[in-house]
C-alpha cells in the first residue's frame, strides 16, 4: 500500500522541483518589474525544441551536457533581447502592465505557430537524460527522475546564490524591494529588468529541457506550463520567491496524487480548486503581501 | 561647485519650481528653508536627476548636468538622501550600505568607506546584521545618510535630515552632518528647523511657492523680518 504511493510521491517531488524552478522565474520577473510574461510557456517549449534540434536534429556529441552548455546561453540571450525589443519600450507608457501582457501573448502565439511551421504539429520525443533504474526491491526509481530532481534543485540553489551573493543579484532584490531607493543609489533599472527577464527565460527553458523527454515537445505544449506556473505563482503569493518554492512542491505533489487517484484529466481542475479555496481565505497567497 | 540657473520643474501639469537659481560652493553647507509643499524636495530631486521634467540649467563642477539621470549622477559624485529614507527593508544594514556603493566609481572605495561610515555611526555597526525594516526611526535616518556616504559622492543633497526625530537625535544628526562637511563634502540640505540650521549652514535660501524669496548668510537670515515672521510667527 505505502509502497505504491512511493512512486507517486517521487513523481510529485520530481515534477514539483521543475515547477519550482520555472515558477520562481515567473514570480521573479513579476516581483521585480511587475510585468507578467504570457509567453512564458512558449519559452518552455523553446527549451524543449532547442534540445530536440541539438540531440535529434544535429545529433550533437556529448548528449545532454552539450545541450545545457549550448542551450542555456542561447536562452539567456533570447530573453535579454526579447525584453529589450518588446517589453522595455512599453515601460514609459501608461497602463504598460496590460500592454506587456498583450504583447507577450502575441509573442506566444507567434512562437507557437513558428514551432508548428518549422517542426510540424506532431509531438517530438527525446531520449532520456540517463537510462536505467535504481532498484530498491519494492521501490524502483528511474535514474532520470533523480537527475531531474538534482538538476532542478541545483538550478534553484544557483539562482538563490546569485540573488544573495552577486552584485546583480543584490541589485535585483533592491529594485524588487524599493524601486525608488534603487534609483537613488544609482542602480540602472533597465539593465536589471532585462537581466531578470533573461534569468527567468533560462529557468523556464531549462525546465523545458528537463521535462521534454518525460512529456514530449509540441507547439502548444507550453500553455499547460504557463497555466501551472501562473497557478503556483498566485498560490505562493505574487512576487514571493519563497512562497513560489513551497507552492511548487505542494502543487507538484497534489498533481501526482490527483493524477494517480482520479486520472490526469482532473489535475488542472484540482489545481484551480485548491487555488480558489486558498485565495478565498488568503487573497495574497501563501506568502504574498498586500498591495 | 553646483549651480542651478533659472531652473523650472514640473510634475505632469504641475509647475513646481519657477526660475530657481542657487549655487553651492566647494565644501560649503547650503540650506533651503521654506514651508512644506513649496518645492524644496523637488529642487533637490531635480538636481539629483530624479525628476523627469526639468527646464533651465544645472551645472556641477563646471559641467552641464541638466537632464542627466540619477544612475549617472551618482557615478559623477552627486547623491540624494531621501526624506523618507528609501531603504531596502528586507535587507540587512550591511547590504543596504553595500548597495550604497553600487556605482562604478564608488566600488573601489567600498571597503574604506564602509570602515569610515561604521566609525561615524557606531549604532549601525551594532545593528549590521539586522534587517533595515527593524531599525528605529533615528537609526533608519542614519542608515540613509550612511548609505549616501558609501557612494563616495562629493556633493550630498540631504532632504529634511531631522524630520520626525526627537530633539537629542536631531542634534546627533546635525553633528554628523557637520562632521561629514568637515571631511570635505559639499552639502545642500532642506530643513524646516531654523535655529539649528543657522549654526550649520554657511548660506541659506528661502523657497516659497517654488520661488527663491531670500538668499543670505545664516546671520542675515536671523535678522530678516520676513523669515522670522514665517518661522517664528513674530
Amino acid at each position: 500500500m505505502l509502497i505504491e504511493y512511493a512512486d507517486v510521491f517521487i513523481s510529485g517531488l520530481t515534477n514539483g522541483s521543475v515547477y519550482a524552478l520555472m515558477a520562481v522565474g515567473l514570480t521573479l520577473v513579476y516581483g521585480v518589474s511587475k510585468a507578467f510574461n504570457f509567453a512564458y510557456g512558449s519559452f518552455y517549449s523553446l527549451g524543449g525544441y532547442l534540445a530536440w534540434v541539438l540531440l535529434a536534429g544535429i545529433g550533437i556529441w556529448g548528449g545532454y551536457i552539450s545541450v545545457f552548455i549550448i542551450a542555456l546561453p542561447l536562452l539567456m540571450a533570447f530573453g535579454y533581447v526579447t525584453e529589450k525589443l518588446i517589453v522595455a519600450p512599453l515601460r514609459s507608457r501608461s497602463d504598460w502592465e496590460i500592454k506587456v501582457m498583450m504583447i507577450t501573448l502575441g509573442l506566444a502565439l507567434f512562437m507557437d505557430n513558428f514551432y508548428q511551421v518549422a517542426f510540424g504539429s506532431r509531438m517530438k520525443s527525446l531520449p532520456p537524460i540517463v537510462d536505467g533504474v535504481w532498484d530498491l526491491g519494492d521501490i524502483v526509481i528511474s535514474y532520470q527522475d533523480i537527475v531531474i530532481l538534482v538538476l532542478s534543485v541545483s538550478g534553484i540553489l544557483a539562482f538563490r546564490w546569485i540573488l544573495n551573493n552577486t552584485r546583480i543579484g543584490m541589485a535585483v532584490r533592491a529594485v524588487a524591494q524599493n524601486p525608488e531607493g534603487a534609483r537613488i543609489v544609482g542602480i540602472p533599472k533597465d539593465r536589471v529588468f532585462a537581466a531578470t527577464f533573461a534569468i527567468s527565460t533560462v529557468m523556464v527553458g531549462a525546465g523545458g529541457v528537463l521535462l521534454a523527454q518525460k512529456y514530449f515537445v509540441s507547439p502548444t505544449g507550453g500553455w499547460d506550463i504557463l497555466v501551472k506556473s501562473w497557478v503556483i505563482t498566485a498560490f505562493g503569493g505574487m512576487g514571493s520567491i519563497q512562497g513560489g518554492l513551497y507552492a511548487a512542491f505542494i502543487l507538484g505533489m497534489l498533481e501526482a496524487f490527483v493524477g494517480y487517484w482520479f486520472g490526469m484529466t482532473w489535475v488542472l481542475f484540482a489545481l484551480f480548486a485548491v487555488l480558489l479555496a486558498t485565495l478565498a481565505v488568503r487573497p495574497q497567497g501563501l506568502m504574498g503581501k498586500w498591495g | 561647485m553646483l549651480q542651478t540657473t533659472e531652473l523650472n520643474a514640473f510634475y505632469g501639469q504641475f509647475h513646481v519650481l519657477h526660475d530657481v537659481s542657487i549655487h553651492v560652493r566647494e565644501q560649503e553647507v547650503a540650506a533651503i528653508l521654506g514651508p512644506n509643499g513649496h518645492g524644496k524636495s523637488t529642487l533637490l530631486k531635480s538636481i539629483c536627476g530624479l525628476v523627469d521634467q526639468v527646464q533651465g540649467a544645472i551645472s556641477y563642477k563646471g559641467r552641464d548636468i541638466t537632464g542627466r539621470p540619477a544612475e549617472k549622477l551618482v557615478n559623477d559624485g552627486v547623491i540624494y538622501i531621501a526624506e523618507n529614507r528609501e531603504l531596502f527593508p528586507e535587507m540587512s544594514v550591511l547590504e543596504n550600505l553595500k548597495l550604497g556603493a553600487y556605482s562604478k566609481n564608488a566600488r573601489p572605495f567600498e571597503k574604506k568607506n564602509l570602515a569610515k561610515v561604521l566609525e561615524l555611526f557606531p549604532r549601525l555597526e551594532e545593528r549590521k546584521k539586522q534587517l533595515a525594516s527593524t531599525l528605529s526611526g533615528g537609526e533608519a535616518r542614519m542608515l540613509a545618510i550612511a548609505r549616501g556616504l558609501m557612494s563616495n559622492a562629493d556633493f550630498m543633497c540631504i532632504d529634511e535630515p531631522s524630520l520626525g526625530l526627537q530633539p537629542n537625535l536631531r542634534v546627533e544628526v546635525f553633528n554628523i552632518i557637520k562632521e561629514i562637511n568637515k571631511q570635505g563634502k559639499s552639502i545642500l540640505l532642506v530643513e524646516q528647523n531654523i535655529p539649528q540650521i543657522a549654526e550649520l549652514a554657511d548660506r541659506i535660501y528661502m523657497l516659497e511657492e517654488g520661488r527663491i524669496t531670500f538668499e543670505g548668510t545664516a546671520q542675515e537670515a536671523g535678522e530678516n523680518e520676513h523669515l522670522k515672521e514665517i518661522f517664528l510667527g513674530m
